[in-house]
């Protein structure tokens, strides 16, 4: 879609000698780097991974730290993007969001793909019924409005899993059940992976059908490569392509769920940072104040488009065939 | 055909089912005591009923029921329309969801028009230039809203409509479907499934403007419009028509987006409040009126679809 014309990632392709040099993934990675956009949208990314890592590390102030009588303030020198209303500092905070993000972007793409790979594969190798039926179950998932069924998700199952720390404190005294912190955190994993789910087991399915029937894993099989390396060599590497791709359109939409789930006051609940609720918090304030609301939402869009990106680019440079066909 | 209609009402049929399902055991095993949340002081905590009396109520409503007999009620009920009660305005959720449905639905209603009106020749016309800067345009375009969520352009616009250019207040409230400040919600909820509509006309044109039968329809004489008009139109539908679902999806999400950024009473703002203060009746209500709105969304074009494309049945 985006950037290099066809023809400049066809020369690319049709030089020989120069193929000839290069294995697969570095004449992707090739590719991919002829992509002006989704080199730039790597850039983001890697950076904004490297914010989640160390951000917090390296703020100015804690994302916590109040300073009342300077709530407020336009972008200075001490605060580099201004203060909130409670005179938190803007850039700590999102630094800190940047971690919420990057975790629920990590965890909810890692929960899904799993998912994914265990019903995909299922249903894809075994086919016929167990194939309907995951059909089936994807079809009706997907046909819930997906924000309203994880928000349903987050609602029910926080008051019993509340509870039951309760009852393991009042069991063990481990005060590890008192940091009720890090379990608003699963409950967002859990309600975004699990609408999020079909989309990952749809694509392995559809990938294990198409490899398993393809000629060369039967030509293989026919010289006596042995099972391990026909896995290893021919059906992951012909199959992972179109995985890498899903799985950084899905960081990116797990981001974009999470900012929707925090605006929307249902995803990760203060005093943790989330760009989602600065967004929402900014609400009654931006009229007067616009760089409270500014400055989430082009972090947020930033992000989203680094992603978009990035897949784009990543699709062109590892699915090659579909691009010529365009 | 019959075999054809009756598989997708099941199908669909058992789905909406297993949805009521799924989400009736998170409510009850996850909400906890209705009763209790119905008549908990708020301010003070404790329960203003003695036990006994509250044993009373959840007899008399039947949360002493084992769960499969309370599903089953449930269910009846909804078969007759029956929505349930609210625990936190203790009225019916039928009566809530009378007055704000409507709302809703008549801002998607206005939505998806705008979506068919804008949407489809902007389409159209980025296929016949395949290629150029109007093409790139509106592809950008369809990029750009595809990528930037609801919550994030919406106060962007308002900031640049209300502050940088100063033409308009912040809309704010429901005054009726034709004032004027229901315009940019409007505009701002056919983002959610614009690039859709837009990406699957423009892919469907071009699929149809390299058909044989195009070219001798232009070989035979015909003009351009009308080539477009009675050769293209059809198949260029069929694949739009395929995304209704997903476009009900974009309504449905987007309501709860915007209905709470311009404070608008509709169906997005009770699934909101009901959310957030545990209301499970409404909660189950809400969601299941989505799922409903999606489902039926998709069986009626399963069901249109051999009218339109005779080729699926066989």
């Amino acid at each position: 879609m985006a950037a290099t014309a066809p023809s400049e990632r066809l020369t690319s392709l049709s030089r020989p000698e120069e193929v000839a040099r290069r294995n697969l993934w570095k004449e992707a990675l090739h590719r991919l780097f002829l992509n002006r956009l989704a080199t730039l949208g790597l850039i983001v990314v890697v950076l904004f991974i490297l914010a989640g890592l160390v951000g917090p590390y390296i703020t100015p102030y804690d994302f916590l730290e109040q300073e009342i009588d300077n709530a407020l303030a336009k972008p200075t020198a001490q605060h580099w993007l201004g203060t909130d209303a409670l005179g938190r500092d803007i850039l700590s905070r999102l630094l800190h969001g940047a971690r919420t993000a990057a975790f629920v972007g990590f965890f909810t793409t890692a929960i899904s793909l799993l998912i994914g790979i265990v019903l995909g594969g299922i249903a894809g190798y075994v086919r016929g019924l167990a194939d309907e039926f995951l059909m089936w179950l994807t079809d009706v998932t997907m046909s819930v409005p997906g924000l309203l069924l994880a928000m349903l998700m987050n609602t029910a199952l926080k008051r019993p899993i509340a509870a039951w720390f309760d009852d393991m404190y009042i069991q063990t005294k481990n005060p590890f059940y008192l940091d009720t912190l890090w379990l608003d955190f699963v409950l967002v994993f859990g309600a975004l992976a699990f609408i999020s789910w079909p989309g990952f087991a749809r694509l392995l399915r559809g990938q294990v059908l198409s490899v398993r029937e393809t000629l060369y894993v039967e030509a293989a099989r026919a010289i006596g490569v042995d099972e391990r390396r026909i896995l290893t060599h021919y059906i992951i590497p012909n199959a992972i392509g179109p995985i890498i791709v899903i799985v950084t359109a899905g960081v990116g939409g797990a981001i974009t769920l999470e900012s929707g789930l925090s605006f929307l006051g249902i995803g990760v609940q203060p005093p943790n940072a989330s760009w989602g609720s600065m967004l929402s918090d900014s609400f009654s304030l931006w009229i007067s104040f616009p760089h409270l609301m500014i400055i989430p939402a082009a972090t947020i869009g930033v992000i989203v488009f680094a992603f978009t990106f990035l897949g784009d680019g990543l699709n062109d440079a590892l699915n090659p065939r579909q691009v010529i066909k365009k | 055909m019959t075999v054809y209609l009756l598989t997708r009402v099941v199908r669909w049929g058992s789905g909406l089912l297993l949805i009521l399902f799924v989400s009736y055991a998170m409510m009850f095993y996850g909400a906890g005591d209705p009763i209790k949340r119905m008549f908990l002081d708020q301010e003070q905590g404790s329960l203003v009923l003695e036990e006994d009396v509250l044993e009373a109520l959840r007899k008399k409503y039947g949360i002493d029921q084992p769960f499969p007999e309370q599903f089953r009620r449930y269910l009846a009920k909804l078969a007759v329309g029956d929505l349930g009660f609210s625990i936190r305005e203790k009225r019916p959720v039928n009566r809530m969801v009378q007055v704000r449905l409507p709302i809703s639905m008549q801002i998607g209603v206005a939505a998806v028009l705008f979506m068919v009106i804008v949407g489809i020749p902007l389409g159209v016309w980025a296929a016949l230039r395949h290629n150029s800067v109007v093409d790139q345009f509106i592809v950008g375009f369809i990029v750009f809203i595809n990528a930037v969520p609801i919550f994030v352009i919406t106060p962007l616009l308002l900031w640049f409509l209300v502050v940088v250019v100063g033409i308009m207040d912040v809309p704010y409230g429901w005054k009726g479907l034709f004032h004027g400040q229901v315009v940019l919600p409007i505009i701002v909820l056919s983002f959610g499934a614009m690039p859709t509509v837009i990406r699957q006309t423009r892919a469907a044109m071009l699929d149809t403007l390299s058909q044989d039968y195009i070219r001798t329809a232009r070989a035979k004489g015909l003009t351009s419009r009308l080539v477009i008009f009675r050769h293209m139109l059809r198949p260029v539908l069929i694949p739009v028509l395929t995304s209704v679902g997903l476009i009900m999806i974009g309504l449905v999400n987007g309501a709860l987006f915007i209905e709470l950024i311009f404070n608008i009473p509709g169906f997005g703002h009770i699934a909101i409040t009901a959310l957030r203060t545990v209301d499970y009746p409404v909660i189950m209500a809400t969601v299941f009126i989505g799922a409903l709105i999606v489902m039926v969304g998709n069986m009626l074009v399963d069901l249109a679809y051999p009218l339109l494309d005779p080729r699926i049945t066989r």
